[in-house]
């Protein structure tokens, strides 16, 4: 298919700690449109996080191939993969991940100081999303002065920064309330929409699963199509 | 915002860990800031004496009959040289010096002067040498002209009362002075005078520590050497001035003399400083090589506990040369703090340490030891940080994503 973003080849993950096998992904297969807004569910340790960061370039796999906007992820230099997740990627992390001595609209800004062409003056942009998301008045608070829920925005909002193509999102919305979630959503879908970023989330909540275009069911490593 | 706006930050932000790093470099960039401002003070001080007084020649009698007590001061008595050759050896020392310019292709103008700037005149300080008995002990009063005496030895100084001003009145060494149980305002007689003691010589560490001084009339007077000399010191009073070949001269053209090129004093003492610095400087460069093995710890220390955070930056897509740069700036601003305090510390323990290993210096401080301890500062701590910055730089984001 000609508008692919994303294409999983028979990818497996196994990790081998001492006598044990874990078999994290097995004979993965996907084929994502460019635009489209994929949601995963699956139980804790089913290997979701796993499958993010295989495509993400974080994880290498086993066997198979990522192939993202037509680049072969696992076949990239250093340079190559570090490019590839500055101008193509936006990760939103289970876990707590801004750097604790930066501001939030800092934080935001981070990933715009790693593209090579950097001139603009991306803080306008910064403080947008951040107040798209309500936190106008958080944009000089350090990580520490923020709520969790906070902080798990202002990482959503340092995803965007660099108008990547792919959302790579491992429940973002975890630690929000209803309102928060659903704001966050809201936003998700305009982006999603006027961008046409695609979108792969990461979500025990089948409520928000089922607002997405498709739903992939993650089971023991397997991925299996529907919800 | 830039790279090293994030290495500023991180710096600034983690207080203690910068201070604490920046101190290891500080302590060793002090020391040897201390130790070079300390140097570079005394051998100021030295190059000043030696471009004030220049070289010295002393001049004796040829066949001085030495005593066996005073051999080993090297002081003859007994054989002099006539006070009125005096003019005759300062013309033949002032024509060797010119020629001597003249052979090293200097313009002579007119006399005094070398290459249109002014040189003072030679000092040529002269001095009576006579044994004597005082408190029933052997010793050697010496008589001299005080003004030229002082320039001739620039360290003369009276550690206690002043120099004779009237007649009657001595000066004696140090040595003499605890030898005979001699104080300030006490009388000796010497010869059949009866002369009161107005001052104690500041120590040489030369045989007028233990000799007593009054000018050389009265002593030529007292023991009936009227036009006598023992030797003459003369002091050049000018740094590049041919000595050596005036000495030449002088033995060549005086019948009964030997003038000898003395060792000049401020080179030896200029060389004591430098050995004494350059000794300490290598101490120093030990420190600062082992507080740098430090700083390498305590950054390869933070890049561990920071795993998570380089992970994350390395998912936002920071390359490695860009992680490089930004551990290395963190280094910079550590290491300009160090440096800085590492100056103003070893600024200060010049004042202390200074005036323990050489007396009477005077600490200069110049800009050159800030450029200096800051270059000391920021160049070790990024020598240090070289390899924990591309250890950081290659780290897998899985690698450091197991630390959480
Ligand atoms: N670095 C690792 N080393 C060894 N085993 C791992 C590692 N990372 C994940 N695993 C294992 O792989 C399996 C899949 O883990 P993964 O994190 O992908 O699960 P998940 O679906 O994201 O779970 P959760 O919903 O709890 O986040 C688990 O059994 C886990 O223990
Ligand atoms: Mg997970």
């Amino acid at each position: 298919m000609s508008d692919s973003i994303l294409v999983i080849k028979d990818v497996w993950k196994t990790y081998e700690i001492g006598d044990e096998r874990i078999e994290a992904l097995q004979a993965i297969n996907l084929d994502i449109e460019k635009g489209s807004f994929i949601s995963i569910i699956g139980h804790s340790g089913s290997g979701k996080t796993t499958l993010l960061s295989v495509i993400g370039g974080l994880t290498e796999p086993t066997q198979g191939s990522v192939s993202l906007d037509g680049a072969d992820v696992w076949k990239l230099n250093d340079a190559g993969l570090s490019a590839l997740r500055n101008e193509k990627l936006g990760f939103i992390f289970q876990f707590s991940s801004l750097i604790p001595t930066l501001r939030a609209i800092d934080n935001v800004a981070l990933p715009y100081i790693f593209q090579k062409r950097n001139n603009t003056d991306i803080y306008g942009r910064a403080e947008k999303i951040l107040s798209i998301l309500g936190l106008s008045k958080k944009l000089n608070s350090f990580p520490s002065e923020l709520s969790g829920g906070q902080q798990r925005r202002v990482a959503i909002a340092r995803a965007f920064i660099n108008r990547p193509s792919i959302i790579l999102a491992d429940e973002p919305t975890g630690d929000l309330d209803a309102q928060s979630e659903s704001e966050v959503m809201e936003f998700f879908s305009e982006i999603n929409e006027k961008e046409k970023t695609t979108f792969l989330l990461v979500t025990h909540n089948m409520e928000l699963a089922g607002m997405t275009d498709r739903i992939y069911r993650m089971k023991d490593g397997i991925l299996t199509n529907g919800g | 915002m830039k790279i090293y706006h994030i290495a500023l930050k991180e710096v600034s932000k983690r207080k203690i860990r910068t201070i604490y790093t920046s101190f290891g470099i500080a302590i060793a960039v002090s020391m040897l800031i201390s130790v070079m401002i300390t140097a570079s003070s005394g051998q100021r001080e030295v190059f000043q004496v030696i471009a004030r007084y220049g070289h010295s020649l002393s001049i004796v009698p040829v066949d001085t009959q030495t005593q066996q007590s005073l051999k080993s001061f090297g002081i003859g008595t007994g054989t002099y040289i006539p006070e009125a050759s005096l003019p005759e050896i300062e013309r033949v020392y002032q024509s060797a010096i010119i020629a001597g310019w003249e052979k090293m292709g200097a313009l002579i103008f007119q006399e005094g002067t070398i290459g249109g700037a002014a040189f003072p005149p030679p000092t040529f300080a002269p001095r009576l040498y006579e044994e004597t008995t005082v408190k029933g002990k052997d010793v050697v009063a010496g008589g001299v002209v005080l003004d030229k005496e002082l320039i001739a030895r620039f360290w003369w100084d009276v550690a206690e009362g002043r120099f004779m001003e009237h007649e009657g009145e001595v000066v004696i060494g140090r040595l003499f002075a605890v030898g005979t149980e001699t104080k300030l305002g006490d009388t000796v007689d010497i010869g059949r005078n009866k002369m009161r003691v107005v001052g104690i010589l500041r120590e040489t560490d030369s045989p007028d520590d233990y000799m007593v001084f009054m000018p050389i009339k009265t002593l030529q007077t007292l023991f009936n050497k009227q036009g006598k000399i023992s030797m003459i010191n003369v002091r050049a009073m000018c740094p590049k001035c041919p000595v050596g070949e005036a000495a030449v001269e002088i033995n060549k053209k005086i019948l009964g003399v030997r003038a000898t090129s003395q060792m000049e004093i401020a080179t030896a003492q200029s060389q004591i400083f430098q050995k004494t610095a350059a000794l300490l400087v290598s101490f120093v460069v030990a420190a600062l090589i082992i507080s740098s093995i430090g700083v390498f710890n305590i950054i390869l220390g933070s890049i561990h506990s920071r795993l998570r955070d380089i992970g994350l930056l390395k998912t936002m897509g920071a390359s490695k040369g860009q992680l490089i740069r930004l551990f290395l700036y963190e280094a910079l601003f550590i290491g300009i703090t160090g440096g800085v305090i590492g100056f103003v510390i070893g600024s200060g323990l010049s004042y202390v340490v200074g005036p323990i290993l050489f007396k009477d210096i005077v600490i200069k401080i110049s800009p050159k030891f800030f450029a200096i301890a800051l270059l000391l500062g920021t160049i070790t701590t990024i020598a240090a940080s070289i390899y924990p910055a591309t250890y950081a730089s290659k780290i897998r984001v899985a690698e450091a994503f197991k630390s959480l």
